[in-house]
């Protein structure tokens, strides 16, 4: 969650708008127009309802409310509106389809191998600590 | 990068003229990199790098800390950045103080701000901005009256 700040800012792809070609960074994208190409970003994809991309997607978090084709990638979390139509593979740690979505392609999730670097707490440390007396 | 960025988000630089059409107007974020075509119509506003071109029916403001390689054609370009490549405009061109052009403008009015640092030549044809003929080129302080007076 606190990576969150490294995308500082959201750029927006307006409706009217095409881009045809590579498209990478650390943003935030909201895209209302249409992208044909590749996008990568270490921020969050937002594909609004009036927005179409024809590209491989790779991001944090990607949100589809409109029409996706091409192979997408989110480290993090892939949600499908109801209006949201999918086709390719997708990859990603959770996925959240909402009914209605259409979804066409493999879905590949990533596990979480790195989590072992974590410090594992036992819960019961602080019960260890004061040992229970025998309470007559 | 500045943790104030959530922040800053909300208040992105928008010049106030444009304020028609605001929810139309397309933002590309300093660290965006683009390489390849940006067409269609609309405004645009872009902090970012571009590697490629930009084709667009509206204006085109290249804001401060923008990169731009490429050819950028609009009907209006305000450079506040930094452009290597050409820049054609149906209208008008504006560079600002911290404008840098390396390359070619091409547009029938042109305004410059003191600061602004241009390396290259400007034809004021007008109609055709695919002849760059060199021989324009010399001619540029000639019309300069009509250049002024198209501006306020």
């Amino acid at each position: 969650m606190a990576k969150d700040n490294k995308a500082d800012s959201t750029s927006l792809l307006s409706k009217n708008v095409k881009i045809d070609g590579e498209i990478h960074g650390p943003e935030n994208l909201h895209i209302e127009g249409y992208i044909k190409g590749s996008i990568k970003l270490t921020g969050n994809i937002f594909v609004g309802s009036t927005g179409i991309v024809q590209a491989d997607m790779e991001a944090k978090n990607i949100v589809i409310q409109g029409e996706v084709a091409g192979n997408v990638l989110a480290h993090q979390q892939l949600e499908i509106h109801p209006s949201g139509k999918l086709i390719g593979d997708c990859t990603a740690s959770t996925i959240d389809i909402k009914e209605g979505a259409v979804f066409e392609g493999r879905s590949n999730m990533i596990k979480s191998a790195g989590l072992s670097a974590g410090p594992s707490v036992p819960p019961n440390i602080s019960a260890a600590q004061s040992p229970k007396k025998p309470q007559s | 990068m500045p943790l104030f960025g959530k922040k800053k988000k909300e208040t992105r630089p928008q010049p106030p003229d444009t304020a028609v059409s605001q929810k139309e107007t397309t933002y590309f974020g300093k660290n965006l990199r683009i390489k390849g075509r940006v067409s269609g119509n609309g405004n645009i506003i872009i902090l970012g790098a571009l590697d490629g071109e930009f084709n667009l029916k509206g204006r085109v403001k290249i804001a401060q800390p923008a990169k731009i390689k490429g050819q950028v054609k609009a009907d209006i370009i305000s450079v506040n950045g930094h452009v290597q490549g050409s820049l054609v405009a149906k209208e008008r061109v504006h560079l600002d103080q911290t404008a840098r052009i390396e390359g070619q403008i091409n547009t029938p009015s042109l305004s410059i701000s003191e600061g602004a640092s241009f390396d290259g030549e400007i034809t004021m044809s007008g109609r055709s901005p695919e002849s760059s003929k060199p021989a324009a080129v010399a001619s540029v302080s000639a019309p300069q009256d009509t250049a002024k007076s198209t501006q306020k």
